[in-house]
């Protein structure tokens, strides 16, 4: 048997053949616009999929039935009035031509939503029990209401269908409407929509059956259920088998979706979109007991990410479709790589997150790792086509991610690249970030850069600090700098930097620094950084104090990670400060005392320590550039309006001597991981 | 004194050439009967010769000259010698011819010396060496002798002394010439060659024809052993084909597995046959031998085993299953001598009567009897490929003008893409098409060359029945293994039909104008041909012409076309898996770097297979099909052609 055949068994739901067992499942893209439309970037963003090899993609998560039910804060498809059609028309090509289906996610959510936008909603529950995630409160559902929100997913299933598209998946998952009655903890209705194991089940039924009777019977309907709770009175995995068994049992069904834990808590939200603290499929298990007592094909996303392990769990016959949802986000050609014998070049998820972080905030999802997923109606490419033009001697300084991946897309281009990188090894501050606990799969970036730069046969030169000279007997066409930063820990001189009173969070995870026994980090950016110092220094056994002056320590950390920090460190007994600024260190004998000084009443305290950590970003590298820039063709200027608009920049098409200088990442200032590659592959795909 | 002397040796080296040859005769017969016609074949004999055989020793113009004067001269003089010392028929007239015949042979022979002083690796020794001195010792013998008939020089000129010696050149001559050609020297050839000729179990071969298809075995006769398990299994003509190696050794060196360092060199094969035939050993084999084998092990008779299970015997088991089946032995010998035959009769026995099939020869087999698959996969998932490409299936359609033959590739990830890039290339011609999907079961070729006559013959029925139910005007296959057995091997079985092969059909497709393509814009390309629709089935032009249809020029390797090397993926080579020095797809891949090609065209699942399986830097390997659905540009859109008003 070949090492990947389980993965492409075609397999059918209801009546429609899948070509292999490999889909997206439904999560929100964000880009939805105007009303719930989807834009030619979401069609795109899906027909990549299409391109690479994907069986099924189920679209549009949380996409609403209904206007009582919001859209706008995470700009889902609105399939609550026919302008939705044609949209659809244009979606269902584009997946149809390269062989793929395509389904949508439809939801009444109930209460789990905002009030406070688009038609200024009273938002509807069983029992009018507010949700903690968003803030909102609701009214208690009256039968009149849930009759007419019945007759809207009936209506929303029609459109889809009139739209040819191949499917609709209900979501009953997430504490949307649907599983809110299923739920005794927030349904303590007495009617018949209440109570007993039948009535709490009604709602649903009396949905599947109002779509069912809309659709008939050859157009695929799903359900998507969670495979336990997870809370203390919440549903069981053997509530929701007996759930799933229910509603498997009508036969008006066509396949089951099963997530792990339920979300509408910050800490299970975590588990939904489980990170890189997490093993692999962790709760593969959950979906496999459905797939015990249902008739129906089981699809289970979570934590899938490797081809090896998709071929596991589908030979392993826990599920009958695999959701690798994520895995296409960082790379849509997965299955084609996997057919073309490519697994090396498949880029991997690290399960940063960084897209679903950005969604619960509203924002486009995007990948950390690959910059042109959601961007291919901009023009940026997945496959980097081989260059007409002229063959130039490109050389990248700095071996980070901006650097690399200047390197590749260069090196794709057909151009000769050498890449100089300092340090011994490629990886740049993704190397920092991936030695903190439960952070070390950040390394999975950079593994996939030193494959393709193998492959690409680059000229890598490690461990060579380059300077002008070096890098002009090379006689280079194009010079681009991707030097990154150092921490910026002189902002403020009484910190005591010049004397060694503070270290950096990078001293302390890349070991330079040994451990103190009683720390205090001072935080002011709140994100990865500080966090992962005080998990590595907890870990080694030290007494941490996290402090910021903003809000609360990791508050900029999206909502799916800073819980699995959390787990870590509140257990290590690490104290998370707020409202405090950092005004001055000083040694008294061998201990450090720093004063802090709280941001609204300006009282000061003091902490006694042994070692005090600042994080406060960084500050470019910039000698090298000045250094290049007056010799260089264009001034070391990248013309920003082709830059933004996707196009080639002016400078490479004028002749002259000598060479452009460009730099690009944190060596212009501080941004992060997705905006160094992003930088890197706009600039150099036109090279 | 001649004139006493040269009657007695002319004539008695006449007779005990005819004893050595009813001897020879009798040897050959010892093998099963095969009906040929004997007149007719007699017949077609010098023509056999003068035309296609040398077709085939003209290859190396030199020495086909230098065989026309040796050969020619010596039957010329042969007869000559007959009627003029032998009968002493009194003719001036024949003396001056005999003298001319044995100058022409003289200078044959001198060219066939010059060729013995450094003699290439692939010649055999021992005999062969002395054979140009023999030829000259005739050659200048009868010569000598001639002068004083012709009138040149005075009757006993020279005295006795002269005579005798002369008498005794002469005799080493026909020692060699006559006795030697009946009792197993090297001019044995000679004689078992032109009724080889005659007699050839393949008669078709001749005149411009081609036959490669295997001949059924009939399974049916319960009495006669299944293949060939000693050498008078054999048929009486093949063995007779046997002794008419002249051990030139063409075969050896164009043979995949004995250039890998396989234990197969094909005149060693034919030379242990000829041994088994007779009773011996191969001790007195003077050519290579097996690489990693040393001569002087291995003996027979015709009675005893080919094969032993344990210990020695004629040849050991796995010099039958190096053989890739690839026919360029069988391509080069100028005897147009059989190996493959021999070699497949031989499996036969093996797997047939010893169960005997090695390494995973024997899961391939079982899987074929389980799932009709050789990969063992599920028969139900052959249309898994093409699960998003909604094909027409013929028992949906009942009639097609195309049935597609998927072949077992449709269970391979790589060969998909073949077929996927067909059928979108079928599609761009408007081609209608449909496939049997899960009805269609392995051709058999696998089972086949692993020597499971039975297992394919099972196979060949059931497609030929399934053929039966539908119409549809031709089959058309990526897979030249599936191209070969359905147009050469099916037809034995009732399945008559026309088959193409991809590369003849997209060619036809692209001089039909039926294609809209964009022009080739990619780099170098070679082109490696499949053994089994070149030598196989002669099909060496429609690659090329569908390639130049794209804009591709091809660069040629050395050996390409009838002189193609095997990739090492027939006969179930990778299957059976014999070690060797080398890999025979390295070898091939090292013939492909030295085009400098980016891109090798292929138009085999298994040449895809093999030459991909090799470790880079290597050029890219894609089919015919993948590289001309790659110059597909979309359909123009239809506009309706308007009239255009020419100005007055």
């Amino acid at each position: 048997m070949a090492q990947f055949d389980a993965l492409f068994q075609p397999i059918k739901i209801g009546k429609l053949t899948i070509r292999n067992r490999v889909c997206s499942t439904a999560h929100a893209e964000v880009y939805a616009t105007d009303g719930g439309m989807t834009t030619e970037r979401y069609i795109k963003y899906y027909e990549e999929k299409a391109k690479g090899g994907i069986g099924l993609a189920i679209c549009g998560g949380s996409s609403t039935v209904a206007i009582d039910s919001p859209q706008g804060w995470w700009k889902s498809v609105n399939l609550s009035t026919d302008a939705i059609i044609p949209h659809f028309q244009n979606l269902a090509d584009a997946m149809h031509r390269h062989g793929a289906k395509i389904m949508i996610q439809i939801t009444h959510m109930g209460r789990r939503s905002r009030w406070d936008g688009e038609n200024w909603p009273h938002l509807v529950s069983p029992s009018g029990i507010r949700e903690p995630v968003h803030r909102a409160t609701c009214k208690t559902i009256e039968p009149e209401e849930i009759a007419r929100i019945i007759g809207n997913y009936a209506q929303a299933a029609r459109r889809a269908k009139a739209g040819g598209l191949d499917g609709v998946e209900l979501s009953a998952v997430h504490q949307h409407l649907i599983d809110q009655f299923w739920s005794p903890r927030v349904n303590h209705r007495t009617d018949e929509w209440g109570g007993a194991f039948e009535n709490r089940m009604r709602f649903g039924l009396e949905v599947l059956k109002a779509v069912r009777a809309e659709v008939g019977p050859d157009f695929v309907v799903g359900l998507r259920i969670c495979g336990d709770e997870f809370h203390p009175d919440g549903l069981t995995h053997e509530d929701m088998k007996e759930i799933a068994k229910y509603y498997s049992d009508t036969g008006m069904l066509d396949f089951i979706g099963v997530v792990g834990s339920g979300c509408d808590t910050h800490n299970t939200l975590a588990n939904v979109i489980p990170n890189m603290s997490y093993p692999p499929e962790p709760f593969l298990h959950l979906a496999a007991g459905i797939k015990e007592v249902v008739s129906v094909p089981v699809i289970h996303a979570q934590n899938i990410k490797d081809p090896n392990q998709a071929q596991r769990i589908l030979e392993g016959g826990y599920v009958d479709l695999v959701g690798m949802t994520r895995a296409h986000i960082a790379d849509p050609h997965f299955v084609n790589k996997v057919k073309l014998g490519r697994v090396d070049q498949i880029r991997q998820c690290v399960g940063a997150n960084y897209c679903i972080d950005r969604q619960y905030q509203g924002l486009d999802v995007l990948c950390i790792q690959n910059a042109a997923t959601s961007r291919e109606h901009l023009g940026l490419p997945h496959v980097i086509e081989k260059s007409s033009g002229p063959k130039r001697k490109v050389v990248v300084v700095g071996g980070g991610p901006a650097g690399m991946e200047a390197a590749r897309v260069a090196a794709e281009r057909g151009h000769e690249v050498t890449l100089f990188e300092k340090s011994d090894a490629l990886g740049g501050q993704i190397s920092i970030a991936a030695m903190a606990p439960q952070r070390d799969q950040m390394a999975g970036i950079t593994r996939w850069y030193q494959l393709e730069l193998a492959r690409l046969k680059i000229d890598l030169r490690l461990g060579v600090a380059a300077d002008a000279a070096t890098i002009m007997d090379l006689r280079p066409d194009i010079v681009v700098l991707a030097l990154g930063a150092r921490p910026f820990l002189d902002q403020n001189p009484h910190w005591g930097a010049a004397d060694g009173l503070v270290v950096s969070t990078w001293d302390i995870l890349q070991g330079k620094v040994a451990p103190g026994k009683n720390v205090l980090i001072y935080d002011t950016i709140c994100e990865f950084s500080g966090m992962s110092a005080a998990d590595f220094l907890a870990h080694k056994g030290a007494k941490v104090e996290i402090v910021t002056d903003d809000v609360k320590p990791g508050i900029a950390i999206g909502g799916t990670t800073f819980p699995t920090y959390y787990r870590s460190l509140y257990p290590k007994e690490v104290v998370m400060t707020g409202d405090l600024l950092l005004e001055k260190v000083y040694r008294e004998g061998d201990k450090l005392v720093a004063v802090l000084e709280n941001e609204y009443t300006g009282a000061k305290e003091e902490r006694v320590v042994d070692q005090v950590v600042v994080e406060n970003g960084t500050r470019p590298d910039e000698t090298l550039y000045y250094a290049l820039k007056p010799g260089s063709r264009n001034k070391g200027q990248v013309d920003i309006e082709e830059l933004f608009a996707m196009r080639p920049q002016h400078s490479l098409h004028e002749s002259g001597d000598g060479y452009l200088l460009f730099r690009i990442g944190d060596c212009v200032s501080q941004h992060n991981t997705h905006a160094a590659i992003l930088d890197a592959l706009r600039l150099c795909k036109d090279f | 004194m001649l004139d006493v002397i040269l009657p007695v040796l002319v004539l008695g080296a006449l007779v005990l050439a005819l004893v050595g040859g009813v001897r020879r005769i009798r040897l050959w017969r010892q093998g099963r009967p095969s009906p040929v016609a004997l007149v007719p074949g007699l017949a077609a004999m010098p023509r056999r010769y003068l035309v296609d055989l040398h077709d085939v020793v003209a290859r190396d113009r030199e020495f086909a000259r230098t065989h026309v004067a040796t050969g020619g001269g010596f039957v010329a003089a042969a007869v000559l010698l007959i009627l003029v010392h032998g009968f002493q028929v009194e003719s001036r007239l024949l003396a001056w011819a005999l003298i001319a015949a044995s100058i022409v042979m003289f200078a044959g022979a001198l060219r066939v010396a010059a060729r013995r002083r450094n003699p290439p690796a692939r010649l055999s020794r021992g005999p062969w060496m002395r054979l140009p001195k023999s030829l000259i010792a005739f050659s200048s013998g009868v010569f000598l002798v001639t002068l004083p008939t012709a009138g040149i020089v005075p009757a006993g000129f020279g005295g006795w002394l002269i005579a005798a010696l002369l008498a005794a050149v002469v005799a080493w001559g026909l020692a060699e010439m006559f006795f030697g050609m009946g009792w197993g020297g090297p001019m044995k050839h000679a004689f078992a060659g032109a009724l080889h000729l005659a007699f050839h179990r393949r008669p078709e071969r001749f005149g411009g024809g081609r036959s490669t298809g295997l001949v059924p075995l009939d399974l049916d006769d319960n009495a006669a052993t299944l293949g060939v398990g000693k050498p008078d299994d054999f048929t009486w003509n093949q063995l007779l084909g046997f002794d008419a190696c002249v051990q030139c050794g063409r075969c050896e060196a164009m043979c995949p597995a004995f250039a890998a360092g396989q234990p197969l060199n094909p005149k060693k094969l034919i030379q242990d046959m000829v041994v088994g035939m007779a009773g011996g050993t191969d001790a007195a084999y003077a050519g290579s031998p097996y690489p990693g084998r040393p001569v002087g092990e291995h003996g027979g008779s015709a009675h005893s085993p080919i094969v032993l299970r344990e210990g020695r015997a004629l040849v050991d088991a796995d010099t039958l299953w190096s053989c890739t089946t690839c026919r360029a032995c069988v391509e080069e010998c100028p005897m147009m001598i059989e190996h493959v035959d021999a070699i497949l009769d031989m499996r036969r026995y093996l797997t047939m009567e010893h169960g005997n099939t090695p390494n995973k020869g024997k899961e391939v087999l079982e899987n074929l009897a389980a799932t009709d698959n050789p990969g063992g996969f599920d028969p139900a998932s052959r249309m898994n490929w093409a699960a998003d490409l909604d094909l027409p299936l013929i028992s949906a359609r009942g009639a097609a003008e195309v049935l597609l033959w998927m072949g077992d590739g449709a269970f391979d990830l790589r060969n998909q893409r073949t077929l996927r890039a067909l059928v979108k290339v079928l599609r761009a011609a408007g081609v209608d098409f449909a496939v049997l999907g899960n009805e269609e079961l392995d051709s058999g070729d696998v089972a086949r060359r692993l020597g499971d006559e039975a297992g394919f013959q099972a196979l060949a029925v059931r497609n030929a029945a399934t053929f039966a139910r539908y119409r549809f005007g031709e089959i058309l296959t990526c897979d030249p293994h599936s191209f070969h057995v359905l147009k050469n091997e099916y037809p034995a079985f009732g399945a008559r039909y026309e088959v193409s092969h991809h590369s003849s059909y997209i060619a036809r497709l692209i001089e039909l104008g039926r294609l809209p393509l964009s022009d080739w814009a990619g780099g170098r390309v070679t082109y490696h041909d499949p053994c089994y629709l070149g030598r196989y089935n002669g099909e060496y032009e429609a690659p090329r012409s569908a390639l130049k249809g794209i804009g591709i020029q091809v660069v040629e390797m050395g050996r390409s076309g009838f002189r193609s090397r095997c990739c090492g993926g027939g006969g179930g080579a990778p299957i059976t898996d014999i070690p060797g020095k080398r890999r025979i797809p390295d070898m091939r891949m090292d013939e492909i770097n030295e085009t400098a090609a980016e891109i090798v065209a292929v138009g085999c699942p298994q040449c895809t297979a093999m030459l991909e399986g090799v470790v880079g830097p290597r050029p890219e390997v894609l089919d015919i099909a993948e590289l001309v659905a790659a110059q597909l540009v979309a359909a123009p859109v239809s506009v309706p052609r308007q009239t255009r008003e020419v100005a007055a």
